[in-house]
């Protein structure tokens, strides 16, 4: 398959590209891994007269804890490099295990977290383990910069709130609370280069190690246009004590959020049932994290 | 406009006038003439143009040429030295674990991108490194087979087992 022609940039500051980005704005595509971008090029779904390349960009790929606050991700940060992020597979775990389950050991190679949001497919990975740590993303343009939170920033498949001026520099989110743990599941047919049928993600925050769920944060995605914070899923948990009956019932409600569609992959009852089946059982793996909780060494 | 990129290919230094539309498959194949690299789906599905990127088998479909400049690039045709085949390559000759063979160079550069990071892998590693890399033939197992007899150091360079 044959790319069609466009011309391409190649800033080397984040100013250049910021200042590409406005003059170009709606005439080009930013290129990040090109795991997405280049198929849909290809495909001829999207046809950029522009394409302005991050890969000589520094500082885009850095992922930098903040005094164990918190931590950056820059929006370049690969798959592959996240799945491999020891303090992420601690403190971040839905994040870290979404980014291990993302395409395929060679997409993770290319594949960003920046473009992995932006292109804001409903099945993608790495949507709701954002939404459950509370992230934030950094937008810059020439003149402005402002945070969005993940969960405010997807509007429909394929369209966010990003502004054609605008990049999306980092993804930022403060470390969970002592006794918290947190879960990704992912269920498709096979466990490589699979459009999911239903994602899940949850961080259960215990009082202590065998107390009360204080805090409780559920997102699906490939159930809806967009990826979904399970909110009324989330008040069925808090304030009690974790039990298979109460995660079943926040299963339940869970459903009653979501609107699967019936595809080749899975009808939407079925997806119905898995959405109930898996929330639970995501649930009872990030209660499993939270007990084991540990202070950092 | 085409545009002046520098690659180390195996090892040789290569100097391209590419068009940006341009993907490191395509140069590889039809500029350096390195066409064990293979055309599979030509979408990041099938893994048949993996290649070693700077440490890392991508798919090389999926990167622009450009985008490749001043990188390090290894190939298929980089494994052997001195006509000799690369121990992988021995390991899949001998346990058949190549049929068709359009699948080959590509599972057998990921299967190297993991014997690199990680000399002995488990079966489970093996599976999940190669499980970007689609094969039609072989069902799998001869060359999973093939790759735990590489790691097991079954097979030197030269292939005299």
């Amino acid at each position: 398959m044959l790319l069609p022609r466009f011309e391409y940039h190649e800033p080397t500051t984040l100013e250049e590209a910021l200042k590409l980005l406005s003059e170009l704005g709606g005439n080009a595509k930013v290129l990040a891994g090109g795991t997405d971008l280049l198929v849909r090029m290809k495909q001829k779904i999207d046809r950029p007269a522009h394409v302005i390349s991050l890969a000589r960009i520094p500082g885009l790929k850095e992922v930098t804890p903040r005094n164990g606050h918190g931590i950056s991700v820059g929006a370049g940060a690969s798959a592959a490099a996240l799945s491999r992020h020891e303090l992420l597979w601690d403190r971040f775990t839905p994040l870290a295990s979404a980014s291990s389950r993302l395409g395929s050991p060679l997409i993770r190679n290319r594949a960003t977290i920046g473009g992995n949001l932006v292109n804001a497919r409903p099945a993608a990975d790495m949507p709701p383990a954002c939404m459950v740590l509370n992230a934030t993303v950094k937008l810059k343009s020439r003149s402005d910069e402002r945070d969005v939170p993940v969960a405010e920033f997807f509007r429909g498949p394929g369209e966010t709130v990003i502004e054609p001026n605008e990049l999306m520099v980092s993804v930022n989110m403060e470390t969970p609370p002592p006794w918290t743990g947190g879960a990704y599941f992912k269920l498709a047919a096979r466990k490589s280069l699979e459009i999911s049928l239903v994602n899940v993600a949850a961080l259960i925050t215990l009082k202590s190690s065998n107390g009360a769920i204080v805090d409780a944060k559920i997102a699906l995605s490939a159930v809806a246009p967009t990826p979904v914070r399970a909110y009324a899923a989330e008040q069925v948990l808090i304030g009690n004590k974790p039990s298979d009956k109460l995660f079943q019932k926040a299963g339940e409600t869970g459903v009653g959020m979501c609107s699967p569609i019936t595809d080749h992959r899975g009808t939407m009852e079925y997806r119905c049932m898995m959405i109930e089946v898996l929330t639970k059982r995501c649930l009872s793996m990030a209660l499993e994290s939270a007990r084991s909780w540990k202070p950092l060494k | 406009m085409k545009r002046i990129i520098q690659l180390t290919v195996n090892g040789e230094l290569a100097e391209v006038a590419v068009d940006p539309n341009r993907t490191l498959l395509q140069v590889l194949r039809e500029d350096l003439g390195l066409t064990g690299t293979k055309h599979g789906c030509g979408l990041g599905d099938c893994g048949a143009c993996t290649v070693i990127l700077d440490g890392q088998p991508v798919n090389s479909c999926l990167v622009l040429a450009v985008q490749a400049n001043g990188s390090d690039v290894l190939t298929i045709e980089g494994l052997a030295e001195n006509g000799k085949l690369h121990p992988l390559q021995q390991a899949f000759v001998e346990k058949g674990a190549i049929q068709c063979g359009f699948c080959s160079p590509g599972m057998i550069l990921s299967a190297k991108a993991l014997l690199d990071q990680n000399p002995k892998p488990t079966e489970k590693d093996i599976r999940m490194a190669l499980s970007g890399n689609l094969c039609r033939c072989t069902g799998y197992q001869k060359i999973v087979e093939a790759v735990q007899a590489a790691a097991n150091g079954e097979y030197m360079q030269g292939g005299d087992s």
